[in-house]
């Protein structure tokens, strides 16, 4: 049994945001929410529960970008014919998100909404530049996902705001790599080096090893130093490692990362 | 209307079940306290071992990180509904015929979970079936027994299509 809680299951968006306050949040797949209330880190009075609402769960392309609502699963970005074609890379790593079960209960929304350092997703969309649509009763606004994150488990979203959907721009036209070393459930490094094809730099966003994701652009995907983003990347120490052992698995990562995309490796 | 206790109906192994949950019962508790299928087990109760695993509308989750009252209007598939008429599920058999379980504790998981690969992939690579166990946990049998078991489930099953099929 967990502690006691309410729970609210709108259909309706607006219904949904006119709930939400300090002690009633979002509830998506309950994979980080329902973990931290049984360890009773967590204690909301009540929980919104967002799967019936319909328009948090599109998938819509406009040309060579894609919207994805805050309640769309790993598991469907993983397998959904359109991801397949239109991002090889973004499917790739989903499908590589913690097990089977965390990929079809677990939501996009959530996991960029609880901010886990360890992420993957968040490390891959920081080195897109996606974006995110933040909305209240009263107001939307779109902020930049390297403006999203500011700490562990920390955002800037208020409590009356939902993540209602994601904005990967150009994301047809973005070729890269992403390489994680994981040794249990989460990654203890992910390293994303993409670019546009089209135009513009190479983005290299290193996460999982400290706070937030540390994201560098060079003209070419050799034009990064891997000793030096490893000796400027804040890390934390934790059960995956101490900041030595961070600091070496980065740089190994980082090299790998630019090999695979100097060959043309890429997804 | 914030509700503490919802009206649920779904169905648990093909049975039709309407019934009055508390929100805050997880599916494992449902399952295994009021329903009497203990065949669930749980164990990390952190979704990384996998023994919980079910089948809700066909995708695996955790039953002890899963609301109760998420079923709703939902099929749920438990290791109690797989055999048919006191035959057990190829997948059991091979699991049994592979000597894939010492304890057992881990079985029903790994077995949900590999029922939920073969229903959307009846023909897994070996690289497949790996990635696709990589969340379950076994400490007896050193795994390479239960992929076997699920390579032979998968040849039975599809010897079983082409046997209606033809
Ligand atoms: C065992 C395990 C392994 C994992 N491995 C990985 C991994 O390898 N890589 C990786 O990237 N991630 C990993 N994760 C994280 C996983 O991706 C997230 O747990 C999942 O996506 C969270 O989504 P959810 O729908 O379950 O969120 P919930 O648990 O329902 O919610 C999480 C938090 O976000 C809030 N929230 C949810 N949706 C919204 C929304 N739309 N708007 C505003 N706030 C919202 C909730 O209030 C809550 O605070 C792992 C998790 C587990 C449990």
């Amino acid at each position: 049994m967990l502690p006691p809680f309410a729970l609210e299951r709108p259909d309706r968006l607006d219904e949904a945001l006119g709930l939400l306050d300090d002690v009633s949040v979002p509830y998506c797949g309950g994979t980080e929410l329902l973990m931290a209330m049984k360890m009773n880190v967590l204690r909301p009075r009540c929980l919104v529960d967002l799967k019936g609402i319909a328009e948090l769960g599109r998938l819509d392309w406009d040309g060579d970008d894609v919207l994805v609502g805050g309640a769309v699963t790993h598991a469907r970005l993983a397998t959904d014919d359109d991801v397949l074609s239109g991002s090889a890379l973004l499917a790739s790593v989903e499908r590589r998100v913690g097990n089977a079960r965390v990929r079809s209960q677990g939501s996009i929304g959530g996991n960029l909404c609880f901010a886990e350092p360890r992420s993957d997703i968040a490390t891959l969309l920081c080195a897109m530049e996606a974006s995110v649509t933040l909305q209240s009763q009263t107001d939307s606004r779109e902020v930049a996902m390297r403006d999203f994150l500011i700490g562990a488990y920390e955002t800037v979203r208020e409590p009356g705001e939902l993540l209602v959907n994601v904005l990967i721009p150009k994301v047809r036209r973005y070729r890269g790599v992403y390489l994680k070393y994981q040794y249990s459930e989460r990654p203890t490094v992910g390293v994303a080096l993409v670019h546009d094809e089209a135009e513009g730099p190479w983005r290299l966003a290193v996460g999982a090893v400290g706070e937030i994701p540390l994201v560098l652009e060079a003209d070419s995907p050799s034009g990064f130093d891997p000793h030096a983003v490893a000796e400027s990347i804040d890390l934390v120490e934790d059960l995956s490692g101490s900041v030595e052992y961070k600091r070496h698995i980065v740089e190994v990562y980082v090299r790998r990362a630019m090999q695979l995309a100097i060959q043309g490796d890429s997804l | 209307m914030s509700v503490t206790s919802l009206e649920i109906a779904c169905t648990v192994n093909g049975n039709s079940i309407t019934q009055a949950i508390d929100v805050r019962t997880t599916l494992a508790h449902w399952l295994r306290e009021d329903l009497a299928l203990t065949g669930t087990k749980v164990s990390c109760d952190v979704q990384i071992c996998g023994a919980c695993t079910v089948l809700v509308a066909g995708e695996p989750v955790s039953a002890c990180t899963y609301l109760a009252v998420d079923v709703d209007g939902k099929a749920v598939t438990t290791i109690e509904g797989l055999a048919r008429d006191g035959e057990l599920h190829p997948l059991q058999r091979a699991f049994v015929e592979k000597m894939a379980l010492q304890c057992g504790f881990c079985t029903p998981g790994f077995i949900m979970m590999a029922k939920a690969l073969l229903d959307s992939t009846p023909q897994p690579s070996r690289e497949e079936i790996l990635e696709h166990l990589d969340g379950n946990l076994c400490r007896c049998t050193g795994y390479a027994p239960i992929v076997a078991a699920v390579e032979q489930a998968a040849r039975v099953l599809q010897g079983i299509k082409a046997g209606e099929n033809g």
